[in-house]
């Protein structure tokens, strides 16, 4: 009895806690300049989420049948799949600095802040959206992830996905395509609604149009003087993962003939020597954006994210050849390991080559690395980024963070410090090309 | 926070007056480094205290009675440091780390190839890369932790009854430096206390606290960055002691900046005379 009115107690002061961290980060996203209107009801999403503590609304527009909903984490798990069989999918990759401090006490010191969070919300079920899942289905991606879908299990309906380490070969592929057609009884019986190859392509069709507004929504992106601030763009990818794909795509039409609107009227939020700097490495998950927010509060443009709460979910549809049942899988289980950037792979020359792309393409002057405490992988590739956009003369820095607001200083100083270094890089060039300009000028008069 | 003062289109920062000062607002001192044309004319410390912008406002007053100019004579006010942004008399300010690698440019002895700057503070020590135009290339900071700065040293001079200025005299002295594993200032403090209690000769334990505190900035320093020389700035370089250390660490010469707690003031001053703001 007296452990019963323990726990209701800190689960109500969780609840005091988590939902003021998430609001002071909701606004100060939204304080940023200029935010588009057509934003609005990304954020609404997360403050539904994670401050009013809403569940994700079940029924489809003008219809009664209740649909489930099942968890996902990481970027590995089709969601199409989960579409075809008639439920939603939710990521539940989290961000929580609340939520991690109740899973450090479960999961090892040692280990990264996102799975404790996770595990943080399996314990003290107080996030509708986590509860409301009936079946989380866990890729074994890294060494966290890995024990995470083991340990999960005591608190929630738990798959575990096999994802192959490697991902050249055809044999791996097929290694997950056999994955996939395993998973595909388990979300039958969850939902009581069978997979069709009609229902597939339904589902392939309906994140493919969440795909098509992102990839209109990037030629905007990619415009300097930049048309919407970087740290917003990460809560509308954030949205996605709350929101039915139809719906987020929706929205994301109306946002995009707004930045079509701006740019004909040449409204732009930043000003042409404002550094625009690419962010990747380590999840950045909502409510944790201080990286983002920090880099634009100091006077940068956020330009770009390679990471996979960001853009690395959606850039890339899936591309079906052969329209036969097994034809789609195949191209799913392709999708999701061939082009994928996430480090767990044992060769990841993708990932190198798609920030070099997004480099030229967003025209990005600085790099900022982010490593989550204890997330390894991305630890491990930080050398040969350095190494690779050291050639291309393009600076890079890394900063660790875990989740808490203790080392908010110290990072502001470093980001502070680094966007003063591309303004000054900038500067040098400018006076370096002024002095040949100068001494061409006189070269010429001399003659 | 200050406002910015707006430079006149096309009016160079030059023709506002023939002085500029650096503020570098530190956590146990303010510095101030007055510059013209290119070369400091005059530096001046004071204890930061509770009140930064007061102290700042004092030391300005105090530098232009020391060198009999007025304050107008003074055509920009940069300030630097953990207070850069309280500070009102300041017409801009700038990171730490762009003033360091700043002020190099000016402090750098004789026959210094721009490479590594390492900076030992009051509560921070950082290493800066520069490439051979003294542009800043990357750099790496201490996290949330003292070990490596000059509260480090601070803390153990208190211990062995000495002061800050002579902690490196007394270590030269040292023959047989003793161990110090510790890397967390409170743990070191009770690691001194126990050596202490075994009677250690202080000049050991002095010789080994700056062999750890070399390792443990070390640590952040990369080993492959080849090229270029070793320089140190910061208060903590004017402690001869953690200057060997470190070139017994490195196995290689390490330079030592002119006027090394006032780098970054010197830094700043530097950076307002050449563009303003940034």
């Amino acid at each position: 009895m007296a452990e019963q009115v323990r726990s209701n107690r800190q689960r109500e002061l969780f609840i005091k806690k988590s939902t003021r961290v998430a609001a002071s980060y909701l606004n100060r996203a939204m304080a940023l300049s200029e935010m588009p209107d057509a934003a609005k009801p990304f954020f609404g999403t997360l403050e539904n989420t994670f401050v009013n503590l809403r569940g994700i609304p079940l029924c489809a527009e003008n219809s009664a049948e209740k649909r489930k909903t099942i968890g996902t984490l990481c970027v590995m798990v089709p969601a199409e799949l989960v579409y075809a069989a008639g439920a939603l999918p939710v990521r539940l990759c989290s961000g929580s600095y609340t939520a991690y401090a109740i899973g450090d006490d479960y999961i090892p010191r040692d280990a990264c802040p996102l799975v404790k969070a996770v595990m943080g919300f399996g314990k003290i079920k107080a996030l509708p959206v986590f509860d409301q899942c009936s079946l989380l289905v866990a890729p074994v991606t890294c060494d966290c992830k890995k024990k995470l879908s083991g340990v999960i299990g005591s608190v929630k309906n738990t798959v575990p996905l096999h994802i192959p380490p490697l991902k050249k070969e055809d044999a791996d592929t097929e290694v997950f395509l056999r994955e996939l057609y395993r998973l595909i009884p388990i979300l039958e019986k969850e939902t009581g609604r069978q997979i069709t190859p009609q229902s597939l392509a339904e589902g392939i069709r309906t994140v493919g149009e969440a795909q098509y507004e992102m990839s209109e929504f990037l030629k905007y992106r990619k415009h300097a003087p930049a048309l919407l601030h970087g740290t917003q763009v990460m809560a509308i990818m954030n949205a996605y993962a709350y929101m039915p794909a139809d719906v987020w795509a929706g929205q994301m039409h109306k946002l995009n003939l707004e930045m079509k609107a701006r740019l004909s009227q040449e409204h732009f939020i930043s000003r042409p020597n404002q550094p625009r700097i690419l962010v990747t490495g380590s999840p950045i998950s909502f409510p944790n954006i201080k990286i983002p927010l920090l880099i634009e509060e100091m006077g940068g443009i956020l330009a770009a994210d390679e990471t996979c709460m960001g853009e690395r979910g959606l850039y890339d549809p899936v591309s079906v050849i052969d329209t036969s049942f097994d034809g789609m899988m195949r191209a799913l289980a392709s999708r999701y390991t061939k082009p994928c950037t996430c480090p767990v792979f044992v060769d990841n020359s993708q990932r190198v080559y798609r920030i070099k792309q997004m480099i030229k393409e967003h025209r990005i002057q600085g790099v900022v690395y982010h490593v989550l405490r204890g997330c390894l992988v991305y630890d491990y590739e930080y050398q040969i980024m350095e190494d690779e956009l050291g050639k291309l003369d393009i600076p890079i820095i890394r900063v660790e963070s875990d989740y808490n607001e203790e080392d908010v200083e110290q990072l502001r100083i470093r980001i502070e410090a680094f966007i003063e270094l591309i303004k000054l890089k900038e500067y040098a060039k400018q006076k370096e090309a002024i002095s040949e300009h100068t001494s061409m000028h006189k070269e010429n008069v001399q003659e | 926070m200050h406002k910015k003062r707006v430079q006149e289109q096309g009016k160079d920062v030059k023709d506002v007056g023939k002085y500029y000062l650096g503020l570098d607002g530190g956590s146990t001192y303010l510095k101030a480094a007055l510059l013209k044309d290119g070369k400091v004319v005059s530096t001046l410390v004071l204890p930061t205290g509770i009140d930064n912008s007061g102290t700042a406002k004092k030391i300005v007053a105090a530098l232009c009675k020391k060198y009999e100019i007025n304050r107008s004579d003074i055509g920009y006010i940069m300030a630097t440091g953990y207070s850069r942004k309280i500070l009102d008399v300041a017409d801009d300010d700038i990171s730490e780390i762009t003033a360091h690698a700043y002020g190099v440019r000016v402090t750098a002895p004789k026959g210094y190839r721009p490479g590594m700057v390492v900076d030992i503070g009051g509560q921070d020590s950082k290493v800066i890369y520069l490439d051979a135009n003294y542009n800043v290339k990357n750099f790496t900071m201490n996290d949330k932790c003292a070990a490596g700065t000059g509260k480090f040293m601070e803390v153990i001079a208190q211990i062995l009854e000495t002061t800050i200025d002579q902690v490196g005299p007394l270590s030269l002295e040292s023959a047989a430096p003793c161990d110090i594993n510790s890397t967390c200032v409170v743990f070191a403090q009770s690691e001194v206390i126990s050596l202490v209690a075994r009677k250690f000769d202080r000049r050991d334990i002095l010789a080994g606290m700056h062999l750890s505190m070399a390792k443990r900035i070390i640590k952040m320093m990369k080993k492959s960055e080849k090229g270029g020389d070793i320089l140190m700035t910061g208060g903590g370089a004017l402690n001869t002691g953690i200057h060997r250390a470190f070139e017994e660490e490195m196995m290689r010469d390490v330079y030592v900046a002119k006027y090394p707690q006032f780098n970054g003031a010197v830094g700043a001053a530097l950076i307002a005379s050449e563009r303003g703001g940034v």
